[in-house]
Parts: structure tokens; C-alpha cells; sequence
């Protein structure tokens, strides 16, 4: 409730200086004030994930404000997502053999600039990328859930239910925010890191992934363009949600009834 | 002057023989830490690790020794590890990177160096313990300890019992707490065959 909470302020405070794509943040680091806290000694895994998903939004904002987006901006960021990942990684990257570690580094890697790459494509659409991120918070957390990490589900959760406050504000006023690279950046790096954890450090099965991977594509859906900010929000979240509630389910029908 | 000190050595070799410290290693089958933590202030929950190795060395004349344990976090039980109609099981849970982390931390390990006796005995044990990447100290207290011949293999062999207590917050491990008990309870129960 309180990353929704947080997510809704930031939204409708941070709208007019184009700063509304902060809400992803928000709600993420409520999420990580309440669960643990901000510590980040030692570094593991989730805590290096913690950080870049707070270091995202800064250099989302920075990208926003003093670069001119190009084509080539995307990939690039992307590329610097996969590669920021395998050092999330790299202590349980080490402990498997070269061939595994070389396969498993690459997946993550793939994994998170996939996510990272169709994220920034929706960033000029605010209500698109609120609908992908709210799709790809809530199942990452209940995949997580399902999963036996409680703590991955929980942080992916806030993001979630943060960018439906995001997504909420512009049904609400009726006017289309900003969401730019700080929103959408924050949200596929951060579903990316937080899914591949799920399968590192928790039981994730691994074509959950793909699965997932399929919502920022879904909520691309055509919607009328002449249909109100509410309309379109509601129309274009119900393909998203409905791709990650389907990765929800291969998640809980592979764990049912199998010896732990 | 060589005559005298020959004579000298040969005068203490005997002692320091006795006094050399034994080397003992930790019979897997009878070693197992258990830990105990408060469940929403109802009852204890009990478990343990399936899985540990370690070595310890006495000397009993000079009342000194070291030990080293690595437990295996995977291993951990609740007897609690079938998911029934559930999507995870307790201990599918305890190995997650909520708790142990086991796919990071795949070992913990407790090290001391300084132990003190109660007469004969080994009576406390003081050390550092390394779980999730941190180290802290902590204190295990020997409630028994025991050696003599193995009644069936007639091995040099040494058991007994030590208990102690933790955070498990000092250790990061901060989920669930607390509902799930920060407080952890702790009792090795050993058995180890001189080298």
C-alpha cells in the first residue's frame, strides 16, 4: 500500500516538471526502506540489484533532461543493462562451471536488456509504459511469491503497484504524463533484475522468463486513439497483465505438488 | 657444553610430546547444528543443517585449541520440504535469498581460536561466524563433552554438546523478523575421531 501510496505522490506532485516517471523509484525504494533498508555492505546479489535500481532513475532523469535521444540510445542502454547485470550476478556467476556460467550470464544478460530495450521504446508513450510496468512489477512479485522469495516479490511488487499509481494519476486528471527514460529505464532494468534473481536465488523456472518477456511487446496493442486517457489505460493494461498472470501460472502450476 | 644440551632436549621431548596438541575431524553422521527461532510467539521451530565438515585440535596440558566448522546452508531442514499443495515449502523458503541465500552463500563457516576449560573440559568456545558475507562473533558454551575409545571401531573419539545464541539480523538476514524470531538458538551436537 505505502509503494502505491509513494508512487501516487510522486506522480502528482512530479508531473509538471516532467519528473511524473519517478514514481517507478518510489515505490521501489519505500518498498526497500520497509523490507531491510537502504544498507549495502555487503554487496550481494539482491543489494547490487537494490542499488542500480535506485541509480537508474538518476541517469533516466539525466538522459531526459540534457541528451537528445537518439536511436542508437536504446541499445546502448540496453548493452550497459546487460552487462551492469552480469556484475549483479557475478558471485553466483563464479561459483558454476565456465560453459554454465558463460550460459546463465548471457541469459540474465539478454533477459534485462530485452526488457530494458522495449521499455525505452514506450517511453514517449506514458500511458503504454505505465501499463507494461505495472504488468511487469505485479508478476515478476507474484511469480516471485510463487517462487519462495518473499523479499524479490515484495520489491517487485512496489514496482508494480507504483506504476499503476503512475498509470491511475493520468486516468484520473485525463491528461497524458512524462514518462521518459527515469520511468522506463527504473522499470525494465529493475523487472529484469529482480525475475533473473528469482530464478538465480529462488525456483523460478527459467521459461517463465520468455514468458514475461512478452509484456512490454503486449502493451503495444492498438487502442483507439480518439478513446479518453482511462479508456486507453484500461484497454491497452488488459493484454500485459493477461501475458503476466499466464507466467504467474506456469510458475504455480510447475511448483504444485512437487517434492521440494 | 654439547652433552649438556643434548641431554636437555631429550629431557623435554617427552613433555612436549604430551603437551602436542590432538587433531580431531568431525564424524559427519553423528555432527549436526540446530537452530531453534520463536514463531509468532507461539512455539520454537526447530532445525537443522544435514550437511556439515570441520576439524578442531585440543591440547588439554596446555588448555588450548582452535575449530573450524563449515556448514553447508542447502541443508537446511525444517522437516518441512514437501510443497503439497503449496507453491514452496519452508525449507524451499529458508533457502531462498530471504533467509540462507544458499545459491550465494552455499557455506557458512565458524572459526574459533580461543577456548576455555572448566577444569579438564572445554568449557567455552569463542569465535567468529561467517554467514550471508558477514562475521561476527560468537560465543558456543559446552554443556558436555566426553572422550574416550569408540565402543565398536575402539577409535580416540571426542562428543559432545555446545549451545549458544545469535541475531540473525546482525547477519542481515532481516525477513520475517518479527514474527519469525530474530533470536536464534543454537546447539551443535558433535562427535569427532582423533586424526
Amino acid at each position: 500500500m505505502l509503494p502505491f501510496l509513494a508512487g501516487l505522490v510522486a506522480s502528482a506532485v512530479l508531473a509538471p516538471l516532467r519528473l511524473a516517471g519517478l514514481a517507478a523509484v518510489a515505490g521501489f525504494a519505500t518498498a526497500v526502506y520497509l523490507v531491510v533498508g537502504f544498507e549495502f555492505s555487503p554487496m550481494t546479489t539482491v543489494r547490487k540489484a537494490m542499488l542500480l535500481g535506485l541509480v537508474a532513475p538518476v541517469i533516466g532523469v539525466a538522459a531526459d533532461v540534457a541528451f537528445k535521444p537518439t536511436r542508437f540510445a536504446a541499445p546502448l542502454i540496453a548493452l550497459l543493462s546487460a552487462a551492469a547485470s552480469v556484475w549483479v550476478f557475478l558471485a553466483v556467476l563464479r561459483q558454476k562451471e565456465i560453459a554454465q556460467a558463460v550460459l546463465l550470464g548471457g541469459g540474465v544478460g539478454a533477459y534485462v536488456a530485452w526488457l530494458v530495450v522495449w521499455m525505452l521504446a514506450l517511453r514517449d508513450d506514458s500511458v503504454r509504459a505505465g501499463a507494461a510496468s505495472l504488468a511487469l512489477g505485479l508478476g515478476t512479485g507474484v511469480a516471485a511469491v510463487f517462487a519462495a522469495s518473499a523479499t524479490l516479490g515484495l520489491y517487485a511488487m512496489a514496482l508494480g503497484s507504483a506504476s499503476g499509481a503512475f498509470l491511475l494519476v493520468q486516468m484520473l486528471t485525463g491528461r497524458r504524463t512524462f514518462a521518459g527514460v527515469a520511468f522506463t529505464l527504473t522499470a525494465g532494468l529493475l523487472a529484469g533484475l529482480l525475475g533473473a534473481a528469482t530464478y538465480h536465488l529462488a525456483q523460478l523456472p527459467w521459461f517463465v522468463l520468455p514468458v514475461m518477456a512478452l509484456v512490454p511487446l503486449a502493451a503495444r496493442v492498438p487502442v483507439p486513439a480518439k478513446w479518453p486517457v482511462w479508456g486507453q489505460a484500461t484497454g491497452i493494461s488488459v493484454l500485459p497483465l493477461a501475458v503476466a498472470a499466464a507466467a504467474c501460472f506456469l510458475v504455480w502450476q510447475s511448483s504444485r505438488g512437487s517434492p521440494g | 657444553m654439547k652433552q649438556t644440551v643434548i641431554g636437555l632436549t631429550l629431557a623435554i621431548l617427552p613433555l612436549t610430546c604430551v603437551a602436542a596438541p590432538e587433531s580431531y575431524t568431525f564424524d559427519p553422521y553423528h555432527t549436526f547444528v540446530h537452530f531453534g527461532v520463536d514463531h509468532n510467539d507461539f512455539s520454537t521451530i526447530w532445525g537443522r543443517f544435514e550437511k556439515c565438515s570441520g576439524k578442531f585440535s585440543i591440547d588439554l596440558q596446555a588448555k588450548t585449541g582452535t575449530l573450524e566448522v563449515i556448514v553447508e546452508t542447502g541443508s537446511v531442514t525444517t522437516g518441512d520440504s514437501v510443497r503439497g499443495n503449496r507453491p514452496r515449502s519452508r525449507d524451499e523458503h529458508l533457502r531462498s535469498a530471504d533467509f540462507f541465500n544458499a545459491v550465494e552463500f552455499p557455506r557458512m563457516r565458524y572459526k574459533a581460536g580461543s577456548v576455555k576449560f572448566n577444569g579438564d573440559a572445554p568449557a567455552e568456545l569463542r569465535g567468529d561466524l561467517t554467514l550471508l558475507g558477514v562475521t561476527r562473533p560468537v560465543t558456543l558454551m559446552l554443556d558436555r563433552w566426553k572422550c574416550a575409545p569408540h565402543a565398536v571401531t575402539k577409535r580416540w573419539i571426542c562428543g559432545g554438546n555446545a549451545v549458544g545464541t545469535l541475531k540473525r539480523t546482525d547477519f542481515g538476514m532481516k525477513w520475517g523478523v518479527p514474527a519469525t524470531g530474530d533470536e536464534v538458538k543454537i546447539l551443535v551436537t558433535f562427535e569427532a575421531f582423533r586424526d
